[in-house]
């Protein structure tokens, strides 16, 4: 209250000897907290969430993603695919321009591209496979060709992935590192958003474009002020002075029910395409036996799960429901401690008392300790003995890339990269990608990387839909996880400020072009 | 001239000897320095997790990982990364941070001043209350202000500096709404201190006094955090060591020659007091560039010590060798500068050091 009681006394102090004249309006500053620092705002080489967050607002790419996972034109007015899959031509917008007035062209594309491939960081390795240094090339100033070396029907879901660079304010500042040092600390994008200051340890502010060549409707966000900070009680503290219009999705609940209590805020929540998955490492005793799969999900309490340890939405299938196209229309799964009786009975494991084994979490968050207990206590009961370890991230990934050093059981949140039931599938359960934190199942069954094949040459919606259904009929048979729930993002946000909207594609719903501020300014 | 015992004077001994006792002072800094390099060296790489894994994010492909690892040079054997490293050390080349994907030269540049303008601010705060504490303490000895400072330390060297600081972040910033409780500035507020790199003073220089104000007004509560261990202790030392001068005979002398009680306090017993205050300064300002940390991450204050937190998490190989070793040459440069103010405050240090 004191920050907006100040503005509003600051801009009316302002207001009166600018009466006569026409009084310019304050502007409208979002403050948001975010729990980590940018790494980069460099395109090519940007990786986490908030590093796309930022790119979402300072760059622009060919298509966007709207919040059902549809491509929708950006930079490119449209766009077409050769008869064989395998060629895609795009045709940027007349009016496209950066933010230094320059239009775009094709040969932006081109570059950005090639800069992606050569550096070989970030989303580079959505493009590895399927494009190759020289495949995209300007047809006209206005029309740019990807030539894919491969039928790959998910490939459009990544183009948004790629954000494009002004060509020539980059390569005039490449140095010898392709403009890596440059675009550290500088951007050259036609984004909605132009970076104001950035202090990696505290702050990024962004501002708005007001020449922005997508134009800007009723009440736009004139400056974003993101706050890295993961503590609780400061981000309460901001809340309650007034300085902090959005919180991050990663608060604890305690946080939002505060910030709920406050009149300014409300609580925004939506059901998201991450997945919370138990990882069953499926190549070693005793999580190598289906039986002893299925014993373990039917011995997870699922309500108990999403009720109170961590409030998500229902999974069915390895695919959250997000994909509705694609979704097999599985039963839900229930906690039935004599199912799970019955299944370790069929094992080959069942005369073996007790049944060892070990189950990791990582370090740091509650709820991932209290799903560990409650795990340990249901599974205990029926025979097995859990050994529970905490983990951090790094320990997490390192132990994930050999399949004898991969727990049995693994608590781990999983959600698609772009905007396609492949970036769920493949990265998880395909056998070249094996030995990430994302596929600690090791899956390694040809049928599954069969499918998973066929649906990607498959540019037929119909055809592929199918197969993903049956992929998923497959996996709720195979066990290769528990699937817990899908995360239900929350956010407590100013009552003046509409716009979020989940979408499935990392950080693209944090696109400030697409929220407004509804109430008076000033 | 020195005085030896025996009353015979050594003409130019006493400069002399000074310089040996500087010069071995800096070679031994300069092994320690090393020693520090190797160690850290060899146990940020030993500890669990892949630094190109981390640097590239979860859903970098196995082939991305590959390619970085090469070319960090992960793949060489322990002795030639560290010869790299002490290579690139030498023209003053820390590498570059997986992290932030720029130099570390240039993370470090931008976060030391930081935690250097925090840390000065705490030590201020931790002489300008704990001296007179120490000296009101010793003064009234055994009395109820002696408890209370007494006291005062005890909370301090057990309190938390975490704890202290969320408690003055809620009382301050939610409850009273009086002070920021995040960062060196208001984030409308633009000035980049590119002088000096602390913000207090560049403020100054330039004339920017609605800039001074603010940033001490941001400085207060972070530096308050930190400073309360460090001024129960500066307490806790000063008056020690006041009551240990109190017992000497020169001072019983002063009293009976009728020497008022605040030049005895102040001139003829503070002074060499001061020797003890002065040694625990240079620990705890080297310290608490290192343990800023917490104190940095609550108020989300952009310095080095959350940066190095950080980087250790991320297994930040080059920006961890960066942290430790400019938080390491302050160590030992703290220690040094502590040495030769010793001396010149207390004299008896300088003629002993040229014995």
């Amino acid at each position: 209250m004191g920050e907006r009681l100040r503005r509003v006394l600051l801009a009316g102090c302002a207001a009166m000897p600018l009466a006569a004249t026409g009084a310019l309006a304050d502007p409208v500053v979002v403050t948001m907290n975010t729990v980590q620092i940018f790494s980069t705002v460099d395109p090519a080489k940007i990786s986490d969430y908030t590093d796309y967050m930022a790119s979402v607002n300072l760059y622009d790419g060919l298509v966007n993603v709207d919040r059902k996972g549809n491509l929708v034109p950006e930079l490119a007015e449209k766009w077409e695919f050769s008869a064989d899959g395998k060629e895609v031509t795009f045709h940027i917008r007349p009016d496209a321009h950066f933010q230094d007035g320059t239009p775009v062209e094709a040969s932006d594309v081109v570059y950005s591209v090639e800069r992606l491939l050569r550096i070989k960081q970030g989303p580079s390795n959505l493009f590895a496979d399927v494009l190759k240094p020289g495949s995209v090339t300007a047809v006209d100033p206005k029309t740019v060709k990807f030539a894919l070396s491969k039928t790959f029907s998910p490939f459009l879901t990544t183009v948004p992935a790629i954000r494009v660079l002004n060509a020539k304010i980059v390569q005039a500042n490449a140095g010898d590192d392709d403009g890596q040092t440059y675009l550290a600390t500088h951007t050259a994008g036609a984004g909605p958003y132009k970076l104001k200051s950035w202090e990696r340890g505290s702050q990024m502010t962004i501002e708005r474009d007001p020449n922005y060549y997508r134009g800007w409707g009723e009440g736009p966000i004139d400056e974003v002020r993101w706050l890295i900070t993961n503590n609780e009680a400061t981000v309460r503290s901001l809340a309650a002075s007034g300085e902090l219009t959005m919180t991050s999705q990663f608060q604890a609940p305690d946080t939002y029910t505060a910030l709920a209590k406050m009149d300014r805020f409300k609580i925004v929540a939506d059901d998201t395409a991450v997945a919370f998955y138990l990882k069953l490492n499926t190549k070693v005793a005793p999580t190598d036996d289906v039986h002893i799969r299925r014993a373990i999900a039917c011995a997870t309490d699922y309500e108990t799960v999403r009720k109170d340890i961590l409030p998500g939405g229902e999974l069915t299938t390895p695919l959250p429901k997000v994909f509705a196209d694609y979704h097999y229309d599985a039963a839900a799964p229930k906690f039935d401690l004599d199912c799970a009786k019955a299944e370790i009975a069929k094992s080959k494991y069942a005369e073996q008392k007790p049944i060892a084994v070990s189950l990791i979490y990582v370090a740091g968050a509650k709820f991932e300790e209290d799903l560990a207990l409650l795990m340990q206590a249901q599974l205990d009961q029926i025979g097995f003995k859990t050994t529970v370890q905490s983990e951090p991230w790094n320990r997490v990934t390192e132990v994930a890339t050999k399949v004898e050093t991969t727990p049995n059981i693994a608590e781990v949140f999983f959600g698609p990269t772009y905007p396609s039931p492949d970036s769920m599938f493949f990265t998880q359960y395909d056998s070249k990608a094996a030995g990430t934190w994302a596929s600690m199942e090791w899956l390694k069954n040809p049928d599954i990387d069969k499918q998973i094949e066929s649906a990607r040459d498959s540019s037929d919606l119909g055809e592929q839909a199918k197969i993903y259904k049956n992929l998923q009929k497959d996996l709720i048979d195979l066990q290769p996880d528990v699937f817990l729930l899908t995360q239900r993002v929350q956010h407590a946000m100013d009552k003046c400020l509409d716009g979020y909207a989940y979408v499935p594609m990392q950080s693209f719903e944090y696109n400030m072009h697409k929220y407004k501020w509804t109430c008076k300014k000033g | 001239m020195a005085a030896r015992p025996g009353g015979a004077r050594v003409k130019g001994g006493c400069g002399l000897e000074f310089l040996f006792f500087l010069t071995r002072r800096v070679l031994w800094s300069f092994l320690v320095l090393v020693g520090l390099s190797m160690v850290i060296f060899t146990i940020a790489r030993v500890v669990p997790g892949d630094p190109a894994r981390m640097a590239l994010g979860p859903r970098a492909s196995q082939e991305q990982v590959a390619d970085l690892r090469k070319s960090m040079g992960l793949d060489l054997p322990l002795a030639e990364q560290y010869a790299r490293f002490v290579g690139g050390l030498a023209h003053g080349d820390l590498g570059a941070s997986f992290l932030t994907k720029r130099s570390v030269n240039a993370d470090i540049s931008e976060t030391f001043a930081a935690t250097l303008e925090l840390v000065i601010a705490t030590i201020i705060i931790a002489f300008a209350i704990g001296v007179p504490l120490g000296v009101a303490a010793a003064h009234w000895k055994d009395g109820w202000a002696d408890n209370c400072v007494r006291l005062f330390a005890i909370l301090g060297a057990v309190t938390p500096s975490f704890f202290l600081a969320l408690l003055l972040q809620v009382l301050a910033g939610y409850v009273l709404h009086v002070l920021p409780t995040t960062g060196r500035l208001p984030p409308d507020m633009a000035f980049q201190p590119d002088l000096t790199g602390l913000v207090v003073l560049d403020s100054i220089f330039r004339g920017r006094f609605d800039v001074l104000i603010e940033a001490l007004r941001h400085l207060l509560l972070p530096a308050l955090a930190l400073a309360m261990a460090t001024t129960g202790q500066i307490a806790r030392i000063t008056r020690s060591s006041m009551i240990d001068v109190a017992k000497q005979d020169y001072i019983e002398a002063a009293r009976a020659f009728g020497i008022p009680t605040r030049v005895r306090l102040f001139k003829y017993m503070l002074r060499p007091s001061f020797v003890p205050p002065l040694t625990i300064m240079g620990l705890e300002f080297a310290s608490l560039i290192g343990n800023a940390f917490v104190v940095e991450l609550v108020f989300a204050w952009p310095g080095m010590a959350a940066y190095g937190v950080r980087t250790i998490m991320q297994k930040d190989l080059n920006a961890i060798m960066g942290v430790v070793m400019i938080s390491g040459l302050f160590f030992v440069s703290a220690n040094l500068l502590v040495d030769l103010i010793v001396g010149f405050v207390d004299p008896r240090v300088r003629i002993q050091g040229a014995r």
